[in-house]
């Protein structure tokens, strides 16, 4: 049998024909009573994809309300039982093996899935396929640790990946960066770096890595709706077109093609078109994540939370690991009023980029709510917001005004103050401004620190409206009570 | 007429007989009893009329010779003339009236001095007392004196291991518990160049043992058709791929719940011996398993074109329909193949379960007290008995049925299942997980066919507050399927009760995700998002 390793056999070659035009069950009837390990592997692989294929149409034939149904791979359980023969009497190759990791994940035996895939991995580095199911089972970097690894060129490929999945994204930009002083003209690791820095919410970088990679190569679709996603982000309108008509004119029936057709839409203002396109990408590809997501964002923007919610499910369903969706969830519980809910979304995203302030605010809010009402979390989760840069500037605003509902003064002094400061640092003026000013000259007055409650008072005689009034009578208050200070006082001693 | 010549016609009538020209053999034989008026021949002459199905006549020239109570076959003969006629007193008085113990030994009271004439010319042959005593089993068992049939049946394999016939009756119809089969076989005494056949017989009894002893009675078989007959090679090779014995295994992966095996190996033989019945049998159930409609309804359609008066092919075409879940027709057709034989316990259990699939309790009840009264070593009506009493929650009496169960087949795990699951309905846990424990103890190997018993076994666990082994139990549960909504309920539940929120609402909302509508989970998700809410922000997430 070793012959037909290195020889392919006639019925290996027959079977690999029919393997190629798709007629998966009849290159594995083909293959019945080959046990060469290549053979072996054509025919189980090719029972897999039969059963992935039926699987597919019983989907479609079967589809339940939410689009999913309980279609199986039936020949999961028959391919297991034969690969772990096949493994226990050691003839079983990396292939084999991969296929036995995969026919695991389907049946949800991941900790034999990682062991299998590592075997696999290990006897035959250059099988990517096999790194990114293994990847897709390191959850946490715990389990990615714990994987003995040999030693070559593409586990750093595979850690590169997996921290970048594991939101581990400056260690994986290092490794990225690494490889490209060997691999210097890969679009691939350029793409990856812009993913990362994407992550990292670099969008500048990101322009500059997508400009560069596109004039490489030009008719690139992978990657390329996350350019869209920047483009969207910057609303960079022209630009956006532009790639949506070139990725059109390249290959419309793309995934990728199709979320970026509908970011373009989506700009637009044109939602249902928007939603047309997510919908399109998500019928050539069930698994595309961002998809899901985007959509979701949709059906939030046309105020259709039912809709969205079971998007953004799928989303989590695909990859639990995907922030977006999670707060999206959220977001469209708050909408529907139930804040219990919106907050246990909002965590889960928090917990997944715990340095984005939106998420803290948005969980702050939660607990704000009248059905929580938790006020000293809510404090938390701002404070929490302020240290992580918070670009809107709201946390600490918010803080300073929870604190004064909480009647501790100095603390809502202090952040009032800060807010100022930021304030002016930025050179921004508003409603915020004013109640800052106010709450500041009240504060300093009742501390009798009238200098400072004065500079306070004055300053709000720039703004017009009511505040504007108050000032002025504070002034006048504070101005007699000075001059009327040392008159009580000699009043007070003289008898 | 000359001595050469009788003997010369004698061939004649014996040629005719092997040739089944039943009319000419018996012309000759008449004409050389006429010439003889020996009785051999008179018996060459009845055994021709019997073989031309002209029972009455047989019986008739059997009688009215001297004879026919002296001499066994005479009897025997004009016994099985009687048994075409139906006419089952005559028969068991021609018989002689013998008496058997429980334990299928025969008490002759005073047939001693009947002579045997002219035994056959074989080596060997089949006991003559034997084949009586299967004569009787058959009689009473027409007579539908189940007791008496069965202790007949035993006497006739005790008189000679070489009676299948009697060990088939026996074994096919349920007759004997499982220990009752087993004392029998060993009771045997097989002749000493007779061993493979003690082993071919312990493969045929049930097989709920475990794996490795099954295996094992199989393997030896195996070799000792090798070792024994190494002289002659083609016997060796037959004996390894004999369809009985195959047919054996493929019941015996029926019962392990390997449907997909079973189904292979039923389909190999069937191609090989087309309409070998215990085969048929097993193919249609593994086929049922699999939902497999296809192949039942080509089998069935087949079946009931070649065999339209089998109880088997009407069986098969209730299948079909009970695997369309069109239950009203398959309801018919169950008890289309029960009217035509009696005897056939699938049909009766099938027509009990068509009747429960559509919850009709009652009369899934008397079909399943019909079969438990006609197969006394069946455990399986009386195990469904049970379980229809515990749907209608009469958990005693579901309890005292399950025992019963457990008595004529100790070994199935289902039997312990059940009673673990009336045990906690009960709110008996500690006593539930020891039954479940036992089932995991008895089944031949973890498969996703046992996955309900490890869920029982965790559910059981929790409502002992052993929350860590319930979890284990869980995740070892999820492992053989990541289909059960009651696997995500259950652990999710459990670890609420421990107060680990995050984890219990994403554990039921993967269980709302495999049934969106489920109440339980929906209420308790709600509960656990408010809880989780209220218990305010986990400090290592905040200090991170």
């Amino acid at each position: 049998m070793e012959e037909d390793e290195v020889v392919d056999g006639d019925f290996y070659l027959l079977a690999k024909s029919y393997f190629d035009c798709r007629e998966y069950r009849r290159a594995a009837h083909v293959l019945q009573d080959q046990t060469g390990k290549k053979a072996t592997f054509l025919r189980c692989y090719a029972l897999y994809l039969a059963g992935e294929k039926r699987k597919e149409e019983e989907m479609i034939e079967l589809e339940g309300p939410l689009g999913k149904s309980d279609a199986v791979n039936r020949e999961v359980a028959s391919l297991e039982r034969e690969l772990s023969i096949l493994r226990k009497n050691g003839i079983i190759d990396p292939f084999g093996l991969y296929l036995y990791g995969l026919v695991l994940i389907e049946k949800g035996n991941q900790n034999l899935a990682r062991t299998v895939l590592m075997e696999s991995v290990n006897s035959y580095p250059w099988n990517w396929s096999a790194w990114s199911e293994l990847q897709s089972l390191c959850t946490t970097i715990e389990i990615l640790n714990s994987l003995t690894l040999s030693n070559h060129w593409m586990k750093e490929f595979f850690l590169a990946s997996a921290y970048q999945e594991l939101r581990m994204h400056n260690e994986s930009l290092t490794k990225y960066e690494h490889l490209q002083n060997t691999f210097s003209f890969s679009n691939y690791i350029r793409a990856q770096i812009a993913k990362a820095q994407y992550c990292l919410r670099e969008f500048e970088q990101v322009e500059v890595i997508f400009e560069e990679l596109l004039r490489n190569d030009p008719y690139r679709v992978e990657d390329v709706d996350m350019y869209s996603n920047v483009l969207y982000a910057k609303e960079c309108f022209s630009a956006l077109s532009y790639l949506a008509h070139r990725v059109f004119m390249t290959d419309k029936y793309r995934p990728e093609s199709c979320c970026i057709i509908g970011n373009y839409y989506s700009l637009k203002g044109q939602h249902e078109k928007s939603v047309l396109y997510f919908r399109r990408a998500l019928k050539l590809n069930k698994n595309y994540l961002s998809a899901w997501t985007l959509m979701g964002h949709e059906y939030v923007e046309m105020k259709n939370t039912p809709a969205a919610i079971d998007a953004y499910r799928r989303a989590v369903d695909i990859n639990p690991r995907d922030y977006r969706a999670w707060y999206g969830l959220g977001q469209a519980y708050e909408m529907m009023g139930m804040p219990f809910y919106a907050l246990h979304y909002f965590k889960k995203s928090v917990f997944l980029q715990s340095n984005d302030s939106r998420l803290w605010i948005a969980m702050a809010q939660c607990y704000e709510t009248d059905q929580l009402h938790m006020l000293e979390e809510a404090i938390k989760c701002y404070r929490r917001a302020a240290s992580c840069n918070d670009r809107e500037a709201i946390a600490l605003h918010q803080l300073a005004k929870l604190h004064a509902e909480l009647g501790r003064s100095e603390e809502a002094a202090l952040y009032y103050k800060k807010d100022l400061e930021r304030m002016e640092a930025e050179e921004r003026e508003g409603p915020n401004m004013v109640e800052a000013l106010l709450f500041l000259a009240q504060h300093c007055r009742e501390q009798k620190r009238f200098e400072e409650a004065e500079v306070y008072c004055t300053r709000l005689l720039d703004y017009t409206g009511p505040e504007k009034e108050t000032a002025k009578s504070m002034l006048r208050g504070m101005r007699t009570a000075e001059s009327s200070f040392p008159l009580m006082d000699i009043e007070h001693f003289h008898p | 007429m000359k001595e050469e010549q009788i003997e010369k016609l004698r061939g004649v009538v014996r040629d005719c007989v092997s040739k089944h020209l039943y009319s000419s053999a018996i012309f000759f034989a008449d004409k050389v009893a006429a010439f003889t008026n020996d009785p051999a021949d008179i018996y060459m002459q009845a055994q021709a009329l019997f073989l031309g199905r002209h029972y009455r006549r047989a019986f008739h020239l059997l009688n009215a010779s001297k004879i026919v109570l002296r001499d066994l076959r005479f009897r025997y003969l004009a016994a099985k003339c009687l048994e075409e006629l139906k006419e089952w007193d005559q028969c068991l008085s021609m018989l002689g009236d013998a008496r058997v113990d429980e334990h299928g030994n025969v008490y002759d009271t005073k047939d001693c001095n009947v002579m045997y004439l002219d035994k056959d010319g074989e080596d060997r042959e089949i006991n003559i007392s034997s084949a009586i005593c299967f004569l009787r089993g058959r009689a009473y068992e027409a007579l539908e004196n189940r007791a008496q049939a069965r202790q007949w049946y035993k006497a006739a394999i005790k008189a000679d291991p070489l009676c299948y016939e009697a060990l088939e009756c026996l074994i096919e119809n349920h007759m004997l518990a499982c220990e009752e089969e087993t004392s029998l076989l060993s009771s045997l005494q097989f002749g000493p160049e007779d061993g493979w056949l003690s082993s071919f017989y312990s493969c045929l009894i049930k097989k709920y043992d475990k794996e490795s002893v099954i295996e094992a009675k199989f393997r030896e078989l195996e070799k000792e058709s090798c070792n024994g007959n190494s002289t002659s090679p083609s016997f060796m090779h037959t004996l390894k791929n004999d369809t009985d014995l195959l047919a054996c295994k493929a019941e015996y992966y029926h019962q392990c719940g390997e449907y997909h095996k079973c189904f292979e190996l039923t389909s190999i033989l069937l191609e090989k011996d087309p309409f070998h019945l215990k085969c048929t049998l097993v193919h249609l159930a593994a086929a049922m398993e699999l939902g497999n409609s296809n192949e039942l309804y080509l089998m069935a359609c087949n079946l009931v074109k070649d065999y339209p008066q089998k109880a088997l092919s009407w069986f098969a075409v209730g299948c079909y329909y009970y695997c369309i879940k069109k239950y009203d027709q398959s309801r018919r057709y169950f008890s289309k193949a029960t009217s035509l034989d009696g005897t056939f316990a699938s049909a009766w259990i099938g027509y009990g379960n068509a009747y429960a699939a559509q919850e009709e309790g009652d009369q899934a009840m008397s079909a399943y007290r019909t079969a438990a009264r006609l197969f006394p070593g069946c455990h399986l009506p009386t195990l469904y008995i049970g379980m229809e009493y515990m749907r209608t929650h009469s958990y005693k009496l579901a309890e005292q049925f399950f025992m019963q169960a457990k008595t004529i087949c100790p070994s199935d795990p289902l039997v312990y299942n059940e009673l673990g699951v009336v045990a906690y309905n009960m709110k008996e846990y500690n006593k539930a997980v020891l039954w479940f424990e036992k089932t995991l103890a008895h089944i031949p190997s973890l498969s996703q066919l046992w996955e309900p018993t490890v869920v029982n076994l965790a559910h059981a666990y929790r409502k002992l507050k052993m929350y860590h082994e319930a979890t284990s139990c869980y995740e070892r549960a999820l492992t053989l399927s990541t289909r059960s909504l009651s696997t995500y309920a259950g652990l999710a539940y459990t670890y609420h009760l421990q107060d680990n929120f995050t984890a219990a609402i994403t554990h039921y909302h993967k269980a709302l995700w495999l049934k969106p509508d489920d109440q339980f989970c929906t209420e308790m998700l709600s509960l656990a998002i408010i809880d989780e809410g209220r218990s305010g922000i986990d400090p290592k997430m905040e200090f991170r």
